[in-house]
């Protein structure tokens, strides 16, 4: 593992209103690396998220990224400097065909030149509707299209938003697989997940929150043991 | 020449609170309507100058005092809003972009109102006198006002406090607001959500029927195509209160009443700049705060 | 492995044609009609309406933004063109530039707007326009704009050569909406309609496409406002800023099908070809029919006729 974290944050607050809904936050994270953020609902962990990929504008603290600040910058040009993600409900565009959808993304996202559009979808098993529109797709199969879009920019980091919620076992294990082989390839990937299996099954480490801040940092095995996890989820953490 | 000095300062402001509870009770009923159901009636001016040509015709026709056309308009609007509104709102908010597609649906709605109101009295200004609402002026710390503004002013006022009486003290009223929170959690818990934006949606075309019986008087006269500057009026003065919140109309009400009022008495060629250049600063400088549930909630 | 070729064969090549072919085809009927038919100024109208149905697509289709205040650009150009040659005393075809200007600098002012989600935005277009109708109809600056009392071009009226300016413009909004259709910067605009944030995380811009779209709908209001201005040379505000050129650019486009090419043109040539054909001689019942016309697309067809075929799946040029 290389020395030097791809993302790096430190004390990062956002607020709404009133509600700090992130109060000081710090993790990293490595290439090839996969970090699970856990915690109960409200704890933060999609803000995280969505302060990373440019969504909101932080209102405290850093965010570095391959050495340089990122917090405030446009998620356009986050997608184009390698931070993409993926969306607790998915969001495709609708009125495009499949195929459309990744070329675009494929286009504007500056990926290495010579991106093979084809090859990601046959890759996602998404090459069957390649000439549907995305809104003739299933569920599961629009975060797939979700994923394929992500990946098109060829992200360095990914923050994956509750990619497991919706599919069947048979989905989740195959997505399973494919997240371990993008962290294979040198991709750090950042994991927000309820399903304790699935974070299990993906990530090398995790992050547990609560209230806009994280309190433990660990393996999986050892958060479980935790009595402060297991009060914050109320024994709610099955593991496995 | 531009008056100056304090006297004509303290009545401009002093008539743009009584211009200002008038223009409350035009942007009343677009914000209930907007609070529950979420579309934008953008017939709402068109439905005030119906009022307006009701109260003529009443007039001119019958001898009926403005006060006797408002009660009659009540009852009419609130009994055509019903059948308007299963008519029309159900299906609208089945579609994806229901409150952009309300804004497009009730253009139309506006431009066939325009349309009768035009072959029905033709396109001629209409005015009523104003004696019929008091002769002489009537003094308010100094300044003088007709009895006419007063007596509009009023009006409004009560209709206001109607309007809050029955959201607040009634039991539809309590079902209205539940409505305004959650379109869907009142539907889960088993009200008659149809039936209750039915009433709201009435209630809301009665009460620009009612300014619009008073138009005449605040505003000088009414023609059938006076309904979109109004539009752009009442949105302008919801959108100052806070959009949803029909008793933040007062807000807006007096906010616009008195800018009004020092634009015509210092800019006075300029004022028609005003409702049309507050809406789009408002919407533009507090765009958050006023309208950040609405959004792309989609 | 299943074939994957048919989004990037020859199918893209075919649709340009077609769509070029379309467009030309109409450019070329509206140049021959003037030899054919004699009401010049009906087949004016018909290319004002056909260029500002699709400069509304342009924003509308392809964004999703629908500015009720769309006249306003037209109202610029009408004056910008107006202005120019009143007081510049400059030949017809700078003054055009200068209509293209004017619509450009309002854009520019108005593009803060776009912060807005569509109702408020559509509002506030409208009271946009209704502004700059207020100052440029204004008795106080009678000495410029000759206020509420209207201009008058004697100077530079050439009925021929404004119509094949008209023709010109038409061509011109007529490509951009075939290039937006068939260019991978059509298709982010059409995703930031979908998704903003979606298309963000694509690497798309939202903020730089909204903004040239918005810009080149402005452009062609603007161009054919002041093309109005030319060839009429004899107009009031009321008329250069009438919100029915507003309704009935929508309703065309509502009609025929935004987001296509062919749409908009249907609806210009069967609404607005009824319109001429019954006359004019009471407004109030096309008010009254469009506006029935724009309750009962809404409620049952809000995609227009082209959906009755795309909803099939057919393709609709």
């Amino acid at each position: 593992m290389s020395p030097e974290p791809l993302l790096k944050i430190e004390g990062l607050v956002k607020t709404f209103g009133g509600f700090r809904a992130l109060d000081g936050v710090s993790l990293h994270l490595h290439p090839g690396e996969v970090l699970g953020l856990v915690g109960p609902n409200g704890s933060g962990k999609t803000t995280c998220i969505n302060v990373i990929s440019g969504l909101y504008a932080p209102d405290g603290g850093s965010v570095i990224y391959a050495g340089r600040s990122i917090g405030g910058e446009k998620s356009h040009r986050l997608a184009k400097s390698g931070i993409n993600r993926t969306f607790q409900s998915p969001r495709p565009f609708l009125s495009l065909t499949v195929r459309e959808n990744v070329e675009l993304a494929a286009h504007y996202g500056d990926p290495k030149p010579g991106f093979d559009v084809d090859a990601l979808l046959a890759l996602l098993e998404l090459d069957g509707y390649a000439g549907r529109p995305a809104a003739e797709l299933n569920s599961a199969q629009q975060k797939t299209l979700d994923l394929a879009r992500a990946m098109a920019t060829e992200p360095r980091l990914l923050l994956v938003d509750e990619l497991a919620a919706g599919l069947n076992p048979a989905e989740l294990s195959r997505m399973a697989v494919r997240l371990r082989a993008l962290a294979g390839s040198g991709m750090a990937l950042l994991v927000v997940e309820h399903l304790m299996g699935f974070i299990d099954k993906v990530t090398d480490r995790v992050v547990v929150m609560a209230a806009g801040k994280e309190f433990f940092g660990g393996t999986l095995a050892d958060a479980t043991r935790d009595p402060e996890v297991i009060r914050v989820f109320l024994g709610g953490g099955h593991h496995g | 020449m531009l008056p100056a000095g304090k006297p004509v300062l303290t009545g401009a402001i002093i008539a743009g609170i009584v211009f200002g509870l008038y223009f409350t009770l035009v942007g009343l009923g677009l914000n209930l309507v907007f609070g529950v159901m979420r579309i934008v009636n953008l017939a709402h001016g068109d439905f005030l100058m119906l009022g307006g040509m009701a109260a003529w015709w009443l007039f001119t026709g019958f001898g009926l005092h403005p006060l006797v056309a408002a009660l009659l308009v009540v009852v009419v609007f609130v009994a055509a809003g019903l059948p308007i509104y299963y008519l029309v709102v159900p299906r609208l908010l089945r579609s994806r972009d229901s409150e952009m597609l309300s804004l497009i649906l009730f253009f139309g709605v506006s431009q066939m109102i325009e349309a009768v109101t035009t072959i029905g009295f033709g396109a001629t200004e209409r005015s009523l006198p104003p004696r019929l609402l008091g002769v002489g002026p009537f003094i308010v710390l100094g300044t003088r006002l007709p009895k006419a503004w007063i007596f509009s002013a009023a009006v409004s006022a009560l209709a206001v406090l109607l309007v809050y009486l029955y959201l607040y003290r009634t039991r539809l009223g309590t079902l209205t607001r539940a409505v305004m929170v959650s379109r869907d959690e009142a539907l889960a818990t088993g009200i008659d959500v149809n039936f209750v934006s039915a009433v709201a949606f009435g209630i809301s075309i009665a009460l620009a029927g009612v300014a619009g019986v008073f138009a005449p008087f605040i505003l000088g006269s009414i023609t059938p195509n006076m309904g979109v500057a109004l539009n752009i009026t009442a949105f302008a003065v919801i959108v100052v209160g806070t959009l949803g919140n029909p008793l933040g109309t007062l807000l807006g009400g007096i906010i616009y009443g008195v800018s009004l009022m020092l634009m015509q008495t210092y800019l006075s060629s300029w004022a028609n700049l005003l409702p049309n250049l507050l809406l789009i600063a408002v919407l533009l400088i507090r765009p958050e705060g006023l309208l950040g549930r609405t959004v792309r909630r989609a | 492995m299943p074939d994957i070729a048919s989004g990037t064969g020859k199918r893209p090549v075919r649709r340009i044609i077609l769509d070029a072919g379309i467009a030309a085809a109409v450019v070329a009927g509206m140049g021959v009609m003037r030899g054919v038919y004699s009401n010049e100024l009906m087949l004016f109208n018909f290319i004002v309406f056909l260029t500002l149905a699709q400069g509304l697509n342009i924003i509308y289709g392809f964004t999703g933004y629908l500015p009720f205040g769309y006249v306003g650009f037209y109202g610029a150009g009408a004056y910008g063109f107006s202005l120019a040659v009143m007081h510049l005393h400059v030949p017809a075809l700078v003054g055009m530039a200068a209509a293209g200007g004017a619509a450009l600098v309002l854009a520019v002012i108005l593009l803060p707007l776009l912060r807005l989600s569509g109702a408020y935005f559509a509002i506030a277009s409208m009271a946009a326009a209704q502004a700059v109708y207020e100052i440029v109809a204004n008795p106080d600056l009678e000495s410029i704009t000759k206020g509420p009392y209207g201009v008058s071009l004697s100077q530079v009226f050439a009925p021929a050569a404004s119509y094949y300016a008209a023709l010109a413009i038409l061509a011109f909004a007529l490509l951009l909406v075939v290039w937006l259709r068939n260019s991978r910067f059509g298709m982010s605009l059409q995703a930031i309609r979908d998704d903003p944030v979606s298309a963000a995380m694509a690497g798309v811009s939202v903020v730089r496409g909204r903004t040239i779209a918005w810009l080149l709908s402005a452009l062609v209001a603007g161009l054919v406002g002041g093309v109005f201005a030319w060839h009429i040379s004899v107009f009031y505000p009321d008329t250069a800023f009438d919100l029915s050129v507003s309704i009935f650019a929508t309703v065309f486009l509502l009609f025929g099908g935004a987001t296509t090419l062919s749409g908009p043109l249907l609806g210009v040539f069967i609404l607005y070809g009824i319109y001429n054909a019954i006359g004019i001689a009471v407004p109030q019942y096309f008010q009254f029919t469009y506006g029935a016309l724009i309750v009962a697309l809404v409620l049952f067809l809000p995609n227009g006729l082209a959906s009755l075929l795309t909803r099939r799946g057919i393709r609709v040029p």
